[in-house]
């Protein structure tokens, strides 16, 4: 329930858009380390160690890594569910909890976390709720969110009625609605199976195409992140930091056919051997 | 179709079971009825109790032996429904002190325990001997014992919400206030549910036993006359079944309204396919 210590103080956040600079990068991650509290005299956890990184604004980005690497942590603490124990993030030249109390978030995780009495329609629909959104931009938006996730003519349904690859659909949609700066991903595609994963990929740059977010996309999967981004971050374990960061060349927009060319063979490996210390 | 078959077979199951009660029933009141003097004491035939409920003779000068259940039924299962209906709105209140408060939790809770260890005969005429008022001790009774169940399964709803639907309502800045009236409190619902089912039958069952410390009416007070054979034993084997089947019938109840309120869980349970491709946007 740690979730709830700050929330009474959000309704005074807010705080003026910042107009950002061309070549400001959006998202600016400054020697941060995450360490955790080990059980009783034990060694503390370092989950993140010195890690810095720049996103700029509209890119895919992708964090990969094995289990432990922090992937997850350096997300969460992008999201201020995790705060750092040293150094700084900053975006749009704000602190991650301004950014989140704007609303300027939106998160998908790896389990859809749907609310199983709500229709899909009113699933989509609660974020802007929260925001205030009059009723009938509200409907419309919904409609045009599942439009663009494909389940328009699901509106109806409850979420368990849907397949897996649905309800993911689902929480792309609800987390888009409210029309976020900012879309975090945490493995949002890995309890999928390879081939309903394959197709939500290729929708999922379709998405991207449209709306122009930049995307922070957290997996363990070195092919979906090649796949998808424009740069893939490697981060290794022991303590968690960032051991490369491989631009993406790959032409766009990308289908999947791309996965037999031999450039995109190339980059896999590339990935693939910038790990350390696995 | 899979949900069906399922409904069915249990349906099949009620049926085996009921039919074979009877027939337990049914052996024991023949045997019954070959040893002993007075067998409607001890074990009636099922039809002589249907047959007591239609018979149109005075009981007590005024009444058949039926009226005079359902007048007492009256009093008695009103207390009840009064009683259960403060206890859950309590027993829910009390639930979302807890999780709003560790330290009410840590307070209340113990004490709720010991409340709960109390037996209600013992319980009981201490609170009436406090209100002087068997009505009011009536729907303390069955406020006390329908809280616990409640609060308890309440409680365990708010704490079952999983950590990334509230992380969900973090990530979107939920005020503390949304995220009870959108999350928490829909996500309780089953649970608290759960604790009206047991709790409801409990209340009437307090209720009756209530009714027997005093003579001022009410099931409870006919089922210990009729017992001392003040009047006609068929009384009591009537009031044994009404309440029996009142209380499954509160359980029922209670099934009905969370259907009604939670309409999801009458949707169909088979999963729909992937669709083929995006739709493209008109």
């Amino acid at each position: 329930m740690s979730v709830f210590k700050r929330s009474s103080r959000d309704a005074m956040a807010g705080g003026p858009a910042v107009v950002l600079d061309a070549n400001e990068p959006e998202i600016k991650v400054e020697h941060v380390s995450v360490r955790f509290d080990g059980k009783k005299g034990a060694a503390p956890v370092v989950a993140l160690q010195d890690v810095s990184l720049d996103i700029r604004q509209g890119e895919f980005i992708s964090l990969v890594g094995p289990s432990g690497c922090g992937k997850t942590t350096l997300l969460r603490t992008i999201a201020d569910l995790q705060q750092p124990s040293s150094g700084r993030i900053t975006v749009r030249g704000q602190t991650p909890r301004e950014i989140r109390l704007q609303k300027k978030y939106g998160i998908v995780f790896q389990n859809p976390v749907l609310y199983d009495w709500r229709t899909v329609r009113r699933n989509v629909c609660m974020p802007m709720e929260l925001k205030g959104v009059p009723k009938k931009t509200r409907t419309a938006t919904v409609t045009e969110m599942l439009e663009l996730v494909g389940l328009y003519h699901f509106g109806k349904k409850y979420p368990h009625e849907l397949s897996g690859g649905m309800q993911q659909r689902v929480g792309i949609a609800r987390a888009l609605a409210i029309k976020p700066e900012i879309l975090l991903m945490d493995e949002p595609f890995s309890a999928l199976d390879e081939f309903t994963k394959e197709k939500l990929n290729e929708d999922l740059l379709k998405i991207w195409n449209k709306t122009n977010k930049t995307i922070l996309f957290v997996t363990h999967n070195i092919s979906e992140a090649v796949f998808l981004s424009d740069r893939v971050v490697v981060l290794s374990p022991h303590p968690g930091r960032v051991s490369a960061i491989v631009d993406i060349t790959l032409p766009r927009p990308r289908g999947l056919a791309i996965k037999n060319t031999p450039e995109f063979g190339a980059l896999v490996a590339k990935v693939r051997n910038s790990f350390e210390g696995v | 179709m899979e949900p069906n078959r399922k409904q069915d077979s249990n349906r099949l199951a009620t049926f085996v079971w009921v039919l074979a009660l009877i027939l337990i029933w049914e052996l024991g009141a023949t045997l019954v009825a070959q040893t002993k003097r007075t067998p409607e004491n001890v074990l009636p035939h099922l039809y002589q109790i249907v047959e007591s409920v239609f018979s149109t003779k005075l009981v007590n000068g005024s009444q058949t032996a039926f009226q005079i259940v359902l007048a007492n039924a009256g009093i008695t299962l009103a207390r009840a429904g009064i009683g259960f209906m403060l206890g859950a709105a309590i027993g829910f209140l009390l639930a979302l002190l807890m999780n709003l408060m560790k330290t009410v939790e840590k307070i209340a809770f113990p004490y709720l325990m010991i409340i709960q260890m109390i037996p209600i005969l013992g319980m009981a005429p201490i609170v009436l001997a406090v209100t002087k008022d068997i009505d009011k001790s009536r729907v303390i009774i069955a406020a006390i014992l329908t809280f616990y169940p409640v609060a308890t399964n309440t409680l365990a709803g708010f704490k079952a919400v999983p950590g990334e639907k509230l992380e969900l309502m973090h990530v979107i800045a939920a005020s503390k206030f949304e995220i009870y009236r959108k999350l928490l409190i829909p996500s309780c619902i089953p649970y608290f549910f759960t604790g009206l089912k047991v709790s409801a039958p409990m209340a009437i069952t307090a209720s009756i036993l209530v009714d027997t410390l005093q003579g001022g009416g009410g099931l409870g007070t006919m089922l210990s006359q009729s017992l001392k054979h003040a009047m006609t034993i068929y009384v009591f084997w009537q009031i044994v079944f009404l309440s029996a089947i009142v209380g499954i019938l509160s359980y029922h109840l209670m099934s009905v309204i969370e259907k009604l309120a939670a309409p999801h869980r009458w949707a169909r349970k088979v999963k729909l396919d992937e669709p083929a491709q995006l739709d493209e946007p008109a």
